[in-house]
């Protein structure tokens, strides 16, 4: 006690304590309040795009999605074939790769990749980018229909609609926050059934 | 956007079929992912089972007979259970259908303690599968966790899907087509399933049979599954006679 009370009546040395603890202050004030915003946005919506957090994550084939849809001009649904079909989009099987990559893109590192997980019989394991709550069941099927009779167009260009322009994208990330509100929010736009029952089963 | 729906589901279930095989109690078990009943979750009065064949022995020992009930949630339409939720996890929707909302559920158990017809269970634990079934869950229906309420659905999944494709392929939902789990196992046709707002459907045709009655029909809950009391052979001799 004794030597605080030494050190405050020492005017010298509080000329340097004051600012130092009026800086610490504030900056530790920025730290929470940055934490704060940080954790309500990604409970609200989409995390602030730092850290890394603006990215999708790492797939184990850097597939670039640019190539496939941007250079060669190929259809979503020549991939995903089971989004006007039923519940899932559905990722390729690697067989479905290899009718194209059976002799496209020799040389390339991750095309070999994707052929020597084709010769050993091995499914790729792709980190899944869009995950609805396990109580929500989310048909694609239904949307792609929806949308693409009332506006007149093509199924695969629904898929922007939530999915962003993937097209673009050489890591695929999420644009949407899909949380509940979003989804209520475009089923009443379009005078869509909001009952609970309708996606809660 | 609440709009007005042209189905009313409902389910008739002709007590002079039925056999007590329980084989819509398997079906419902399979289809709706619900957890296993050991004996001793059994013995503790905590078995889920959204369907039961209730038995019951009428007479005395040498000419005893058995008599079966399957009781499952009678989507009433006015539900005990529904008004004492403070939480609106469970509601009438327009098909006619009581609704459980898994993910609004809090777990305080007045709808159980409210339903007169013992058809609503909580989830006690959280529940487990051996490896071996770890595949055979149903992907179309959620898997209730720890500390929330389940019943019958109808088999809503397959409601959904049913409607879903029929007015993908744009055409009218056909009657019988549309058929939940214990339904399509049973071996005796003993349930019905279908729209009651249709007057030509078969339950509709089955529900204005004179056996009809309702479960517990006193306390004015008005259930949407109906019952067709058991024919008594001797009965109907004595009032032929």
């Amino acid at each position: 006690m004794n030597r605080i009370t030494a050190i405050l009546r020492n005017k010298r040395m509080l000329k340097i304590l004051i600012p130092v603890i009026g800086l610490g202050g504030l900056a530790a004030t920025a730290v929470v309040v940055l934490i704060v915003v940080f954790v309500l946005r990604a409970w609200w919506g989409l995390p602030l795009p730092i850290l890394g957090y603006g990215e999708g994550p790492d797939q184990p084939i850097a597939f670039p999605h640019t190539v496939h849809v941007e250079q060669i001009g190929l259809d979503c649904t020549f991939c995903h074939r089971n989004v006007t079909k039923g519940a899932t989009a559905g990722i390729p099987p690697v067989q479905q790769c290899m009718f194209c990559h059976i002799i496209a893109g020799d040389g390339k590192p991750e095309v070999e990749k994707l052929r020597t997980a084709f010769a050993n019989e091995q499914p790729i394991d792709w980190v899944r980018v869009h995950r609805l709550p396990d109580h929500v069941r989310f048909i694609h099927e239904a949307h792609i229909s929806f949308f693409s009779q009332k506006n007149n167009i093509e199924p695969s260009a629904v898929c922007s609609t939530c999915h962003g322009d993937v097209g673009g994208m050489t890591k695929v990330k999420q644009v949407r926050s899909l949380k509940m509100g979003d989804c209520v929010n475009c089923h009443r736009d379009y005078d869509a059934p909001t009952d609970c029952l309708t996606c809660h089963y | 956007m609440a709009q007005q729906s042209e189905h009313k589901w409902g389910m008739v279930i002709d007590l002079d079929k039925c056999i007590g095989c329980q084989a819509c109690v398997i079906a419902c078990q399979a289809e709706n992912n619900v957890p296993l009943n050991t004996e001793e979750i059994f013995n503790q009065k905590r078995a889920i089972e959204w369907i039961r064949v209730e038995r019951y022995w009428e007479g005395e020992f040498p000419n005893v007979k058995a008599r079966f009930l399957p009781v499952l949630c009678q989507h009433c339409e006015n539900a005990p259970c529904e008004p004492v939720c403070p939480v609106y996890a469970t509601y009438h929707n327009q098909e006619g259908l009581n609704v459980q909302v898994y993910n609004r559920c809090v777990g305080t158990r007045y709808c159980q303690n409210n339903c007169p017809y013992h058809v609503r269970f909580f989830n006690y634990w959280t529940p487990q599968w051996p490896e071996s079934l770890r595949n055979q869950l149903n992907p179309d229906v959620t898997v209730r966790s720890r500390g929330i309420m389940e019943k019958c659905t109808f088999c809503i999944q397959r409601i959904r899907r049913t409607t879903r494709n029929a007015k993908r392929e744009g055409r009218k939902l056909e009657d019988g087509l549309l058929q939940p789990a214990c339904a399509q196992a049973c071996p005796t046709s003993t349930l019905t399933f279908g729209d009651l707002n249709d007057p030509d459907s078969k339950v509709s045709q089955l529900a204005k049979n004179s056996r009809n009655y309702k479960l517990l029909e006193k306390l004015g809950t008005d259930p949407n599954v109906i019952y067709l009391k058991k024919v008594d052979p001797k009965a109907a001799e004595e009032l032929h006679a």
